[in-house]
C-alpha cells in the first residue's frame, strides 16, 4: 500500500485495539502469570485451577522437559536432573554459591576458573540458569496464550529489587529466550506496591517487606496522586523461605545424629519434610518433621513454634537490619511509615510478623494474598505499558531506584563510585579519569557493583579496554567514562578520550549474561531446519518492527502535525510510505535499514514533541497554582 | 545545563521543596520512558535523555549543598575546586573540634549526645544556607563561595553523625 490513509479529524488513524499483556512473577519457589481482565487484575490458573507454578524443571530421560508440579514430583527420585530454586543461580558463578544450601547439583563453569557464569550438568547436557528459567517462562507464556486466546504482545517480568546488573540481565535474557517481548523488568516490591496502592487507594509512605522463597527485599515508597516513588531499597538475594527450611532441616539432622551424609535424594526429602513442617507451624503450635528413608526406616522429630522461632532468629534479624538500613537511607523513622505491606509466602511465618510489629508498633498489612500480589502489580503495569489504558486520569507512574552503587576500579584495588545506590532511574553519570604513565595508550576499565570500598568485595560486572589513546604525558589524557542505567535497571558503559575522541562502549553483559550470538544460537537450535526458519524469523521481526514504527510515527504525526512545517511533514510521510512498501517485500535488511533511517529522520520531530510535553507539564502546574 | 530552567524556576537558593517535588513528578509523568514503550526508537531515546536530565536536576536542586554549588556554577565558579579558596582558620579549628566530639560520642556510644549534635549541625547548615542565599542574591560571589564550602564541611559532619547513629542502631 503506497498511500497513507487519511482519517477524519478527531479520529485516531489506528483503531484502539487491546493488546494482550501479562505480568510474570518469576519466583524462586513458585511462579505466576497475571493479566487484566474486565479492568481487574487476576492470576491465570492452570487446567486444574492452580495459579502457582512450582519453579521446578525436570530434564527427563528421552529429552522431555517437564515443568511445574510434575517436575516437582521427581525432586526426590531424580534429584540431579530436577532443578528447583534456579533463581538463586541467575547471574552467578560457582564461586558465589553457598556450600550448605545451594551446592545441590553438578555445576560446571565453561571458562574453567569457577568465576564465569555457571552451568548445571544434567542428563540433557550442561544448561545455564537462563535456559532453565526460560522453560518456566515458556510454560507461563503458553498458559497465558491459551487462556487469553491469542499471542502475547508483551510481558512485565519482576525481579528482586536487590538483584544486581548480572542477575537482571540474565532474567531479561531468559525472557527473550522464551520468546517474550519484555516491556519492562519491574522490581518485586514496587510491583506489590502498585497492586496494593491501587487496590486500597493508599496514599502515604509505605514499607514493603518481601520475603520470598529465595530472596528478600525491602523498599520504602511514597504513594501520592498516582505516583509511586521508591525512596530507598535494600535486601539480600540469598535469603528466603528456603533458608528457614534449611535451618529446620539442619536441626532435624543434628537431632537424629545420623552417621552418614545424605544422598541427594535424602537431602531433597528432608528439605521437603522441613518445608511442610514450617508451613504447619504458621497455623499450629507443634509440627513433626518426618522423613521416610525407604527400606522401612524413617526418622521424625517434633518442633514447637518457639523452637522454630529460636532456630530462625538470626535469619529474621538479618531482614530487620535491612529494614533499618532502608529507613535510614530514606531518612525516615519507623513511626513515619503509614503501613508495612507483606509480600511473599514466607511472610506467613508468625515470627516475621511479630518482629515487624515490634519495630513499627503496629501490625503489618496483609489484606492481599502475599503469593499473588507481585504478579498482580506486574499485570497492572504491563497493561499500562502496552498502552491499554487510554484515560489520563487512571494512569500511574513508577519512579524506581538502583539498589547497589555502580563504580570503577581505580589504583590499588579501590572502587570509585559513579552512581550511588538509591539513585532514581533512568540515570546517567560521567566521570573523568586520566593516565598514570607517560605514553600510556590503553586503559583497562573494570566495572563493579556494590557498597564496599575494595574491588574484591564487590561484584565484578565487566572489564573492557579503551585503546588507541594518543601517547601523552601522564595525567594529561582525559578519559570520560559514562554510566547509564535505563528504566529496567540495566547498565551500559561507554568511555571516550576527550582530547582525541577515541571511543569504547560496552553494554555490561559479557561476564554473566548471554551474548546476542549465544541467544541467537539457542533460538536457532530450537528450530528444526535452522537456516530458512531463521531467515523467515528475521523477516517477520523486521516487518513487525517496521509496522510498529510506522504506526507510532503516524499516530504522532496525526496528533502533532502542527509541530512540523509542510516540507518536514512531507519528507517524513514519503519515508513512511517507502518503508511500508519495503515491508511488503522480503528483503529484511532493506527493511531494517529503512526503519533506522526513518528513526533518525524523525529525531527532530521527537525532540519537539518532548519539548511540548515538558512545557505542558510545567504550564499545568502554574495554572493549578493560580487556581 | 541550568537545572533551575528545567523546572521553570528562577535561580535562587530559597526553594519550596514541596513545589519542587510536585513539578518533578509532573515532569517525569510527561517524559518517563514508561510513557514511550510503544513509541519510535527516536522518541524512546529522547525520553530516556530527558528523564535522566530531570532526575539529575531534581537530585541537584533538592540537596542544599549541591544547589548552592550549582548556583555558583551558573556564574562560572567551581565551588568544589580545592585550590579556589582557603578556609578561615577559626572555621577549620571548629571543624576539628566537631570531628573530635563526634568521635568521642561514637566511642562512648552516647546516642543522645549524637542526636543533639545532629540537630545542632542541621541547624547550622540551614542558617549557612540562608546566609548563602542572601550573599548570592547580592552578587557577593566570593562570600557566597566560602559559605557554600562551609556548608559542604558541615554536611559531611551531618553525614558522619548519621552514620555513627546508624552504627549504634545495628
Amino acid at each position: 500500500m503506497a498511500f497513507l490513509q487519511i482519517s477524519e479529524p478527531g479520529e485516531s488513524p489506528e483503531p484502539h485495539t487491546r493488546r494482550l499483556a501479562v505480568g510474570i512473577d518469576l519466583g524462586t519457589t513458585n511462579s505466576l502469570v497475571a493479566t487484566i481482565r474486565n479492568a481487574v487484575p487476576e492470576c491465570l490458573p492452570d487446567g486444574e485451577g492452580r495459579t502457582m507454578l512450582p519453579s521446578a524443571v525436570q530434564y527427563a530421560e528421552g529429552g522431555d522437559v517437564v515443568v511445574g508440579y510434575e517436575a516437582l514430583k521427581h525432586r526426590g527420585d531424580d534429584a540431579l536432573n530436577t532443578i528447583t530454586s534456579v533463581k538463586r543461580f541467575m547471574g552467578r558463578s560457582v564461586a558465589d554459591l553457598r556450600a550448605d544450601t545451594e551446592a545441590r547439583y553438578n555445576f560446571t563453569t565453561p571458562s574453567g576458573d569457577g568465576k564465569g557464569a555457571l552451568k548445571i550438568v544434567t542428563r540433557q547436557g550442561a544448561l545455564s540458569p537462563i535456559e532453565v528459567s526460560a522453560e518456566i517462562l515458556k510454560s507461563l507464556k503458553g498458559r497465558a496464550e491459551e487462556s487469553l486466546g491469542g499471542e502475547l504482545y508483551g510481558a512485565v517480568i519482576t525481579v528482586p529489587a536487590y538483584f544486581d546488573d548480572a542477575q537482571r540481565q540474565a532474567t531479561k535474557d531468559a525472557a527473550k529466550l522464551a520468546g517474550l517481548n519484555v516491556l519492562r523488568l519491574l522490581n518485586e516490591p514496587t510491583a506489590a506496591a502498585v497492586a496494593y496502592g491501587l487496590d486500597q487507594h493508599a496514599e502515604g509512605t509505605f514499607l514493603i517487606y518481601d520475603l520470598g522463597g529465595g530472596t528478600f527485599d525491602v523498599s520504602v515508597l511514597r504513594l501520592s496522586r498516582g505516583v509511586f516513588e521508591v525512596l530507598a531499597t535494600a535486601g539480600d538475594t540469598h535469603l528466603g523461605g528456603d533458608d528457614f527450611d534449611a535451618a529446620l532441616a539442619k536441626h532435624a539432622f543434628d537431632t537424629w545424629a545420623l552417621t552418614r551424609a545424605l544422598s541427594p535424594t535424602g537431602q531433597a526429602n528432608l528439605l521437603a519434610a522441613s518445608r511442610a513442617a514450617k508451613e504447619t507451624l504458621s497455623g499450629a503450635d507443634v509440627a513433626t518433621v518426618r522423613v521416610d528413608w525407604g527400606c522401612g526406616f524413617d526418622s521424625k522429630v517434633d518442633v514447637t513454634r518457639e523452637q522454630f522461632s529460636a532456630l530462625t532468629q538470626p535469619l529474621v534479624d538479618r531482614t530487620m537490619s535491612a529494614v533499618k538500613r532502608t529507613l535510614r537511607d530514606a531518612k525516615l523513622k519507623a513511626d513515619e511509615i503509614d503501613g508495612v505491606v507483606l509480600v511473599g509466602g514466607a511472610t506467613r511465618m508468625p515470627q516475621v510478623r511479630a518482629a515487624l510489629e515490634a519495630h513499627f508498633g503496629k501490625p503489618p498489612l496483609a489484606t492481599m494474598n502475599p503469593d499473588e500480589v507481585v504478579a498482580l502489580g506486574a499485570a497492572i503495569q504491563a497493561d499500562q505499558l502496552a498502552g491499554n489504558k487510554s484515560g489520563e486520569g487512571e494512569s500511574h507512574l513508577l519512579l524506581d531506584v538502583i539498589p547497589l552503587s555502580l563504580g570503577l576500579e581505580t589504583m590499588g584495588g579501590l572502587v570509585e563510585k559513579i552512581i550511588p545506590r538509591n539513585s532514581t532511574i533512568p540515570v546517567a553519570k560521567a566521570q573523568e579519569f586520566t593516565t598514570f604513565k607517560d605514553g600510556q595508550t590503553a586503559m583497562a576499565l573494570h566495572v563493579v557493583q556494590g557498597e564496599r570500598e575494595l574491588v574484591a568485595d564487590c561484584r565484578s560486572l565487566a572489564r573492557f579496554e579503551l585503546r588507541g589513546i594518543p601517547p601523552m604525558v601522564a595525567g594529561s589524557a582525559r578519559i570520560r567514562v559514562t554510566f547509564q542505567v535505563d528504566a529496567d535497571g540495566l547498565l551500559s558503559v561507554s568511555a571516550t578520550e576527550t582530547t582525541s575522541n577515541v571511543r569504547a562502549e560496552v553494554t555490561v553483559k559479557p561476564s554473566y549474561g548471554l551474548g546476542d550470538g549465544e541467544i541467537a544460537s539457542m533460538l536457532q537450535s530450537a528450530f528444526a531446519s535452522a537456516n530458512t526458519d531463521m531467515q523467515a524469523r528475521a523477516l517477520a521481526e523486521a516487518r513487525v518492527d517496521a509496522l510498529a514504527l510506522v504506526t507510532a510515527l503516524s499516530n504522532a504525526l496525526f496528533v502533532d502535525r502542527a509541530l512540523l512545517n509542510d516540507g518536514e511533514h512531507g519528507a517524513l510521510n514519503s519515508q513512511i510510505a517507502h518503508l511500508k512498501s519495503l515491508a511488503e517485500g522480503s528483503d529484511h535488511r532493506a527493511i531494517v535499514r529503512a526503519s533506522e533511517a526513518l528513526n533518525l529522520a524523525s529525531t527532530e520531530f521527537a525532540g519537539r514533541r518532548m519539548d511540548r510535553a515538558v512545557r505542558e507539564a510545567l504550564t499545568g502546574r502554574d495554572i493549578e497554582k493560580i487556581v | 545545563m541550568n537545572h533551575f530552567a528545567a523546572f521553570d524556576l528562577a535561580p535562587k537558593f530559597a526553594l519550596d521543596s514541596q513545589e519542587l517535588a510536585a513539578r518533578y513528578r509532573d515532569l517525569q509523568a510527561a517524559v518517563h520512558p514508561d510513557r514511550f514503550v510503544n513509541a519510535t526508537d527516536a522518541e524512546k531515546r529522547i525520553a530516556m535523555e530527558r528523564a535522566v536530565e530531570i532526575n539529575e536536576a531534581f537530585t541537584t536542586l533538592k540537596d542544599p549543598v549541591r544547589r548552592a554549588m550549582h548556583l555558583l556554577s551558573l556564574v562560572n565558579i567551581d565551588g568544589m575546586n580545592e585550590k579556589n579558596t582557603s578556609m578561615p582558620a577559626d572555621f577549620l579549628i571548629e571543624q576539628i573540634e566537631w570531628r573530635e566530639a563526634l568521635a568521642d560520642a561514637k566511642l562512648k556510644e552516647d546516642e543522645e549526645r549524637l542526636e543533639e549534635m545532629l540537630t545542632e549541625l542541621e541547624g547550622m547548615l540551614a542558617s549557612l544556607g540562608d546566609t548563602f542565599g542572601a550573599a548570592y542574591k547580592g552578587e557577593h560571589y566570593a562570600v557566597a563561595t566560602t559559605l557554600a564550602r562551609k556548608m559542604r564541611f558541615v554536611q559531611k559532619l551531618v553525614e558522619e553523625a548519621e552514620s555513627a547513629l546508624a552504627d549504634l542502631e545495628q
